[in-house]
């Protein structure tokens, strides 16, 4: 045997099998053993340091407790009904879950790359590291989309494993970044300190983030790569528009209005999030869809067309997207309605941003009905498919820019 | 179009109940439901574009008499009250219960029977079907076991006919479950909307500092309509916590909940933190000036250095009796935080501290708009540019133009500095010489502070002095009121909310969610095992069903297939 292959052998190891199910079961026992903390903890959840929290002692106590519980009974679980080891679900989040850890780990290393505390300054936020590690995700994200693009054009494995590699680095350094941003906001001041999802730039780097990374597990899965030229196309384009915002000072970190001080801003809006990345993707699969459709209407027979997934297989990617899609932003929406209950006296207000949620939702729902109920498939689809972004574009940024309401916070000024 | 033309159109009907038929049959069709869809969504929009809820007025304006009376009749001010509005949703109810009722049963019947056989027939049309050719093969029970074994967790049913063997495996069997709950759990969000907008209230309060309040105000389509709380609320204190940078950090109120004349209950609210009392969520949703008292000093400009004091508060007006100048007292700042910066440079914010708006009327002068500021303005590199005021010629807060004018005037001093450098400039009689002017300052520091007396930092005061010579007589008022003192009183925007129907709308919330993870990550996977004995040995064909996600089960079957053919191998050799 090999050494390649025992190294491989050893990764599937871990993230199959007893290994996955028991880490698994230890991040969700954290995950519940934080969330206890914030609910039941010693003075309860304060906005101020929350990261501080969980970084400290106590969030250690109460993390490592739950993971501890987890273990615990997954171990009881598993000895009970030994088909559990093979449970889908955690093998499918474990790597996530891991990765979320690494970024954890890499966003630690930046902060040793921090300016000295006398030179951070609130007043100009331009030295600090974070916004360097976002310039290399600007750059390596928008050097992937070529890299995929050139991938279409030249179906050579080795630019097709730069072009995903670039992708996966993308992804580690907007993540860390934002995490690293999380722990810059409270260098200023311990009262100006927040999550790093309150404004539209924050917000934007994690939607590429997201974007990328549920691109990234589709084409693990389905070898769908010639995707990846359209997907990582929108993303680069939401690298400009984030670009700009920098440079038209909307990057700062600032404290946040007493309406988003609250811990649902940390479930509510990432939660929108992985609904809005899943819709990208889809579009991306469907504007692939098109493109094929395209070539292959033409009566072409390209070298291209060798490297596309088939048209149903793209058909049946962008479904894919919208089922991860569909449900997180439910979700979303649903956790958004309940911190509306208890900020604003009541769940739902018709409120601009509120009601462009509504649209997106029954566009995507009546997507599904077309599709499952009523048999459509193909190019009405894909068409929907694309059609059903821009709109969650314009619930995402145009009603920022164009219409005023509640959520005005995001609002570009 | 006639009712008896739109009628021929119709289907030919042959009795009432065959056109209820027709009609129930319509409302349960996807096609209804995904018209309903697209149709709220585009109904939806219109709500988002037109603000609504805003004052007639305002719409008046915005669109002119003709449109305004369209838009009105149509209620898009309100939109989403209208008959129209909620006739759709009746309608996405009706269609989603009568898509319920005809589906159900079905389902139900569908997920409990379980039928092992297939027949050669149904197999041709199987999406996924493939078979092995088994010599020297004919234990049916080893075939089984070695199937079971592949599939944990599956749940089996065998049957035999003749001596065709099936066996059939489920995945996800409750699949359909997820139909029944997603689909339920819109008409419970609904009932849960109905529910509140029929029996709840949502209305607001603002309660000044210090006294106390029960009735809530709220809009009725273009109205606005008013209910009694069965307790008082009052208002002990309210309070704003700042950010270094200047920005707000919290809005703090200390209510007293007085229920039959007793103190039942007092506490803190914050913006994400309401306060509960009988069934009703009192939410801190504004604040403002709830009459603060307010001190102005009125510089008489008729040359006689008068000084005089009005005494009032925000929302009165104020009348000077010599000169018939009305102020009308509108709104009082306490900080006035603005970035002081350059544009295009880093952003400098700085508060120009206490400020009061009135608006000034009084015979013969055009009303105007007036930002008063209390302190001079002091720059960021400490120099004092005097007393300077906002001021709006149109009304408007849009309008509004900084007016620097030249004195510091919380020091009295440099009003009679001011006058006696008119006096002395005046006495020059056109002399307009810089050496001259000079020399009326000189004698007018030399007649308010003595001779040769020289207060600290009289350059400064010079320079302001000279620009208030050039200003103050331009202004158009026989008086100039400039905030002086201030008591402040807040009052505290309350929004008080009672929804009966939120836990339904919590519980359809839930049943929602989980019915959508059925649906997406459950597909309901059937897989069957036909096993018939042929020429000596066995023909096994494996089939599979699945309603969704049809790329791993693709993956997975053909992965079954190639493991069970390798097992298969083992039974034989």
């Amino acid at each position: 045997m090999t050494a390649t292959t025992a190294e491989s052998g050893f990764f599937v190891a871990l993230n199959r099998g007893r290994g996955a199910f028991l880490r698994f079961a230890a991040y969700l026992g954290a995950m519940v053993g934080i969330a206890a903390m914030a609910k039941f903890g010693a003075g309860a959840y304060e906005e101020n340091a929350f990261l501080y929290q969980i970084l400290s002692m106590k969030g250690l106590m109460w993390g490592g407790t739950g993971a501890l519980a987890g273990c615990g009974l997954a171990v009881v679980a598993s000895t009970l009904k030994p088909s559990l080891l093979d449970a889908k679900s955690a093998r499918n989040f474990v790597p996530w879950l891991d990765g979320f850890v690494l970024m954890v780990v890499l966003a630690a290393i930046w902060a040793l790359f921090e300016p000295a505390q006398s030179q951070i300054s609130y007043d100009n936020q331009s030295n600090l590291f974070a916004g360097r590690v976002i310039m290399a995700m600007n750059v390596v994200f928008i050097f992937s989309a070529v890299s995929y693009i050139a991938y279409l054009f030249a179906p050579d494995s080795f630019i097709g494993r730069v072009a995903t590699w670039s992708a996966y680095a993308g992804v580690y350094l907007g993540g860390s970044a934002l995490l690293l941003r999380w722990h810059e906001s409270y260098l200023f001041d311990l009262d100006i300190g927040h999550a790093p999802v309150s404004n539209l730039y924050e917000v934007f780097i994690l939607l590429f983030c997201i974007t990328a990374a549920i691109y990234l597990a589709l084409e693990k899965r389905y070898q769908a790569k010639a995707m990846g030229a359209f997907v990582m196309t929108l993303v680069s384009a939401g690298v400009f528009f984030g670009v700009w915002l920098d440079s038209v000072g909307q990057a700062d970190i600032k404290p946040l209005v007493p309406a988003l001080q609250s811990y649902w801003m940390k479930i509510h809006v990432p939660m929108n999030f992985v609904g809005y990345g899943s819709f990208a993707v889809a579009c991306g699969a469907g504007m692939a869809y098109l493109f094929r459709y395209r070539l292959e209407s033409k009566g072409g027979t390209s070298k291209m067309l060798a490297i596309f997934p088939s048209l149903d297989q793209l058909d049946q990617l962008a479904y894919k997207a919208v089922a991860i899609g569909f449900p997180a932003f439910t979700l979303a929406t649903i956790l958004g309605a309940a911190w509306a209950a208890e900020a604003w006296g009541g769940y739902w207000s018709w409120d601009p941003k509120e009601t462009w949620a509504l649209i997106v939702w029954l566009i995507y729902g009546s997507y599904l009905h077309a599709r499952v109920s009523h048999g459509w498939h193909g190019k009405a689809l894909a068409w929907w498919a694309v059609a059903g972004f821009l709109v969650t574009v314009f619930c995402f940024l145009g009603v920022n820019m164009y219409l005023s309401g509640l959520h005005s916070y995001g609002h570009l000024s | 179009m006639t009712p008896e033309a739109f009628m021929a159109n119709m289907p030919r009907m042959q009795s009432f109940p065959s056109f209820f038929k027709y009609i129930w049959q319509r409302l349960g069709s996807m096609s209804l439901a995904i018209i309903l869809l697209v149709v709220l969504a585009i109904a939806s929009v219109i709500g988002t574009v037109l603000l609504q809820n805003q004052g007639q007025a305002d719409y008046l304006q915005q669109f002119g008499p003709l449109w305004y009376w369209v838009f009105r009749s149509l209620g898009l001010f309100d939109m989403y009250h209208t008959w129209w509005f909620l006739t759709i949703l009746g309608f996405l109810m009706l269609s989603l219960s009568a898509c319920l009722w005809r589906n159900v049963p079905k389902m139900l019947k569908d997920m409990r029977s379980r039928k092992a056989t297939v027949t050669d027939k149904a197999l041709k049309h199987f999406q996924y079907s493939n078979r092995w050719q088994l010599d020297g093969v004919s234990d049916v029970a080893a075939i089984q076991a070695a199937f079971q074994k592949r599939l944990q967790g599956w749940e089996f049913r065998t049957a035999e006919e003749g001596d065709r063997h099936s066996i059939r495996a489920d995945k996800g069997r409750w699949n359909k479950w997820g139909y029944i709950l997603v689909h339920s759990a819109i008409l419970v969000i609904l009932v849960g909307g109905w529910m509140g907008a029929h029996f709840g209230f949502r209305g607001n309060m603002a309660v000044p500092e210090g006294s106390a309040d029960n009735e809530i105000s709220f809009l009725q389509g273009t109205q606005t309509g008013h209910k009694t709380m069965p307790f008082m609320v009052r208002c002990n204190s309210f309070f704003i916590d700042f950010y270094p940078t200047g920005a707000p950090k919290e809005f703090r109120s200390n209510l007293t909940i007085i229920d039959g004349g007793k103190e039942v209950l007092t506490s803190d609210i914050i913006v994400n933190e309401p306060l509960y009392y009988k069934g009703v969520r009192i939410y801190q949703a504004s604040f403002g000036d709830g009459g603060s008292d307010i001190v102005l000093k009125l510089f008489h400009m008729d040359g006689s250095e008068a000084i005089t004091t009005a005494s009032t508060q925000v929302y009165k007006s104020w009348t000077d009796k010599d000169t018939g100048i009305v102020l009308k007292i509108t709104d009082f700042k306490p900080y006035n935080v603005e970035n002081l910066a350059d544009p295009g440079q880093a952003k400098k914010f700085q508060d120009l501290g206490p400020a009061v708006e009135y608006e000034m009327r009084g015979p013969g002068l055009k009303p105007v708009k007036i930002k008063s500021f209390m302190n001079p303005f002091v720059d960021l590199n400490g120099v004092n540019h005097g007393s300077f005021m906002m001021i709006s010629l149109t009304g408007d807060d849009a309008d509004y133009k900084p007016v620097a004018l030249g004195l510091d005037l919380t020091h009295p001093v440099e009003w009679k500095l001011f006058h006696a450098f008119m006096k002395h400039l005046s006495a020059l009689s056109g002399k307009q010489s810089k050496q001259a002017n000079l020399e009326a300052f000189r004698a007018a520091m030399n007649d308010v502070f003595g001779e040769g007396e020289r207060p600290k930092g009289f350059q400064e005061m010079a320079m302001r002095t000279l620009q208030a010579v050039n200003m103050l007589p331009q202004l158009p008022w026989p008086i100039l009121p400039v905030l002086s003192d201030f008591t402040q009183h807040y009052y505290t925007g309350l929004q008080l909310a009672r929804d009966p129907g939120m836990n339904v709308v919590w519980i359809g919330s839930a049943l929602l969610v989980f019915g959508l993870c059925i649906m997406f990550y459950m597909p309901h996977r059937k897989l069957w095992l036909i096993v018939q004995p042929k020429d000596g040995g066995m023909t096994v064909t494996l089939a599979g069903m699945v309603n969704r996600n049809h790329l791993v089960f693709n993956k997975d079957f053909h992965d079954l297939f190639t493991k069970l053919g390798d097992d298969f191998a083992g039974l034989s050799s």
